[in-house]
């Protein structure tokens, strides 16, 4: 079924994306990095190859998405060390396969593994690694990466003097496309001296309860920031979401300040939304957020500065207090 | 038991933020410098453990003298001995080049059970440091740990993914990056060692201690580059309402109907 290739008869000179895929599944943000490295394969004309580690191929359940991918080819590597996520083992398979195929690029989703994998690969190989990348071109032949970086409204454009170019990409920066032709599957066979250890063994695993936020995929998106001034004022956005049918979302600061869970942060170390209709309360808009909504088909904006960088982008601002107009709102709405 | 090793950073204090404009990196010798706030996770875990296992913690910083106040901070928490790392020549360092220094400094510090660092730090917000110093030391890592205990001289951390929490096993040593949100409450330092600190100060290694090779330090170790530096400017595109509360409200409402969002 699959095309076998020992390591050292990989091709060379491509450009490599992670399959990151967890107990059978593969999570669907190594399929939005590769809609940029497509582009990227086709400017630089090299090809584009998804590498998935696994202990079994039958075990996959979304390989059906894998068959609609971008990429150009599929390379796993099987073995049924592979089954558990462990960082050391994974990098040691990984270095083997760049040293032996010298990539052009490597990519991965900037996942919590992804975001703990491409650093050890990094070191390992004594080359550049960057980090969230959320835009890729190619300028006289060569990858530049943008990112927002510092807080503040600055964009920084990255080049990697090392080979291969490695990121890790922002999720949700992208959006998945599929391919016109299924792409070639081989399964990498490496050599018999090689040594499935890892020194970390996973004793156990407890998923999340809680159904993951929607934030990527909703349509309407409440959003909340600094300018609410507390904790219970941001709460009260879940009951304007209540009725709207939306899902919040939140700046940094007050992630960190502990008002909601990280996992609604809307920006560049977030999550990156295209909502069609955002309504952001007291947010003004620092570049680390502005990135991860800028696509937002309408956005509303309302703050008490007029010069905030969001009343800027908004279609719509109202210059006034977000906390006394979501509470007007909520009664209007709850009459 | 071996020694704890806890890297700390300090971060430019949120809106004093400078880039030279040159090598287009941070000024830090010029800034105000604050501890990065997720390196108080890997404080506190020091703390901890340090009560539980009655182990010896050393703080380590890699940065410009002015890091100093943050590093005596840190031993007010929980630490025994402050080290700073410090030189021009580490100047400008991507996280491979800072990767570089503090595992040749971790290594100088050998035989050591653990290295704690923060998830991240604000002002880069790579996450990159911890892995890429376990990699160059050649030892496992584990990122966003929530909990850690020992169990038949094993660690026994307790990580989130994207999907749940893992409780792994493994032999010491280790680096470990803490999760910001691994504790409820972070202890305050107490008197005695805040009155301590004050007659102490940091051993200072600088690139001479360290055996280190002057190819893979600073800016001209760094493979990642900036190679432009942007400000993103906005002019005004859309509609900017002004009125009172109760006008504002209204007009959202009409919004709200337009969008198909609300049926009244």
């Amino acid at each position: 079924m699959l095309e076998k290739v020992e390591l050292e008869n990989l091709s060379k000179g491509n450009i490599v994306a992670y399959g990151e895929i967890y107990r059978g599944e593969l999570n669907t943000s190594s399929l939005e990095i590769l809609s940029p490295l497509k582009e990227i394969g086709k400017t630089l004309n090299k090809k584009l190859v998804l590498v998935c580690l696994i202990d079994s191929l039958k075990d996959i359940k979304n390989l059906e998405e894998i068959r609609k991918s971008l990429a150009d080819e599929v390379w796993f590597v099987i073995n049924e060390e592979l089954k558990d996520f462990r960082e050391d083992l994974y990098a040691e398979v990984l270095v083997k396969i760049i040293e032996s195929s010298q990539p052009y690029g490597f990519f991965f989703p900037a996942t919590k593994i992804g975001m703990s994998l491409a650093p050890r690969i990094a070191g390992a190989l004594n080359i550049g690694l960057c980090a969230h990348v959320n835009s890729l071109e190619v300028k006289d032949n060569q990858i530049v990466m943008a990112r927002p970086t510092y807080g503040e409204n600055i964009i920084a454009k990255l080049i990697s003097k090392s080979t291969p170019v490695m990121a890790t990409i922002s999720l949700g920066a992208f959006s998945i496309k599929y391919g016109i032709e299924e792409p070639l599957m081989k399964e990498i066979v490496f050599p018999k001296d090689f040594v499935w250890k890892s020194k970390l063994k996973i004793r156990n695993f407890t998923p999340f309860k809680k159904k993951p936020t929607k934030l990527s995929t909703a349509k309407v998106i409440v959003a909340g920031g600094r300018g609410l001034k507390n904790k219970e004022n941001f709460q009260k956005l879940f009951e304007l979401a209540e009725i709207l049918g939306a899902e919040v979302g939140a700046t940094r600061p007050v992630c960190y300040e502990g008002w909601v869970e990280e996992e609604r942060m809307i920006g560049i170390s977030g999550v990156i939304v295209r909502p069609k209709v955002y309504i952001g309360f007291g947010i003004s808009g620092a570049l680390q957020h502005t990135v991860g909504m800028e696509n937002s088909e309408y956005i509303i904006a309302i703050n008490t500065d007029k010069e905030a960088p969001l009343v800027k982008m908004a279609n719509l601002a109202l210059i006034g207090d977000a906390e006394k107009i979501l509470d007007l709102l909520l009664k209007k709405l709850s009459k | 038991m071996e020694k704890i090793i806890v890297c700390i950073k300090g971060v430019p204090k949120p809106g004093t933020i400078k880039v030279d404009p040159e090598t287009h990196t941070l000024k830090r010798e010029s800034l105000e410098l604050i501890l990065n706030p997720n390196d108080r996770a890997a404080l506190e875990m020091a703390g901890r453990l340090k009560n539980t296992y009655n182990t010896e913690v050393i703080v380590i910083s890699m940065g410009p003298p002015n890091v100093v106040p943050l590093l005596k901070h840190a031993y007010a928490l929980s630490a025994d001995q402050m080290i700073l790392l410090s030189d021009k020549a580490f100047a400008g360092s991507d996280t491979l080049a800072t990767s570089y220094v503090l595992a040749k400094a971790i290594k100088k510090l050998s035989p050591f059970s653990l290295v704690l660092m923060g998830l991240k730090s604000i002002d880069g917000e790579t996450a990159q440091v911890p892995p890429e110093t376990a990699s160059l030391l050649g030892i496992p890592s584990l990122t966003n740990v929530k909990n850690l205990f020992m169990e038949n001289n094993k660690w026994i951390a307790i990580r989130e993914i994207d999907y749940g929490e893992e409780e792994v096993e493994v032999e010491p040593p280790l680096v470990v990056s803490i999760s910001p949100t691994a504790f409820d409450y972070i202890r305050p330092p107490s008197l005695k060692k805040l009155i301590e600190v004050k007659s102490k100060e940091p051993l200072v290694w600088q690139a001479k201690d360290l055996d280190l090779d002057p190819q893979k330090l600073g800016l001209q170790g760094s493979p990642t580059q900036v190679v432009e530096v942007s400000e993103k400017k906005m002019e005004a595109k859309g509609i900017i309402l002004e009125g009172n509360p109760e006008e504002l409200a209204e007009k959202l409402l009409e919004i709200f109907k337009e969008k198909g969002l609300i049926r009244l």
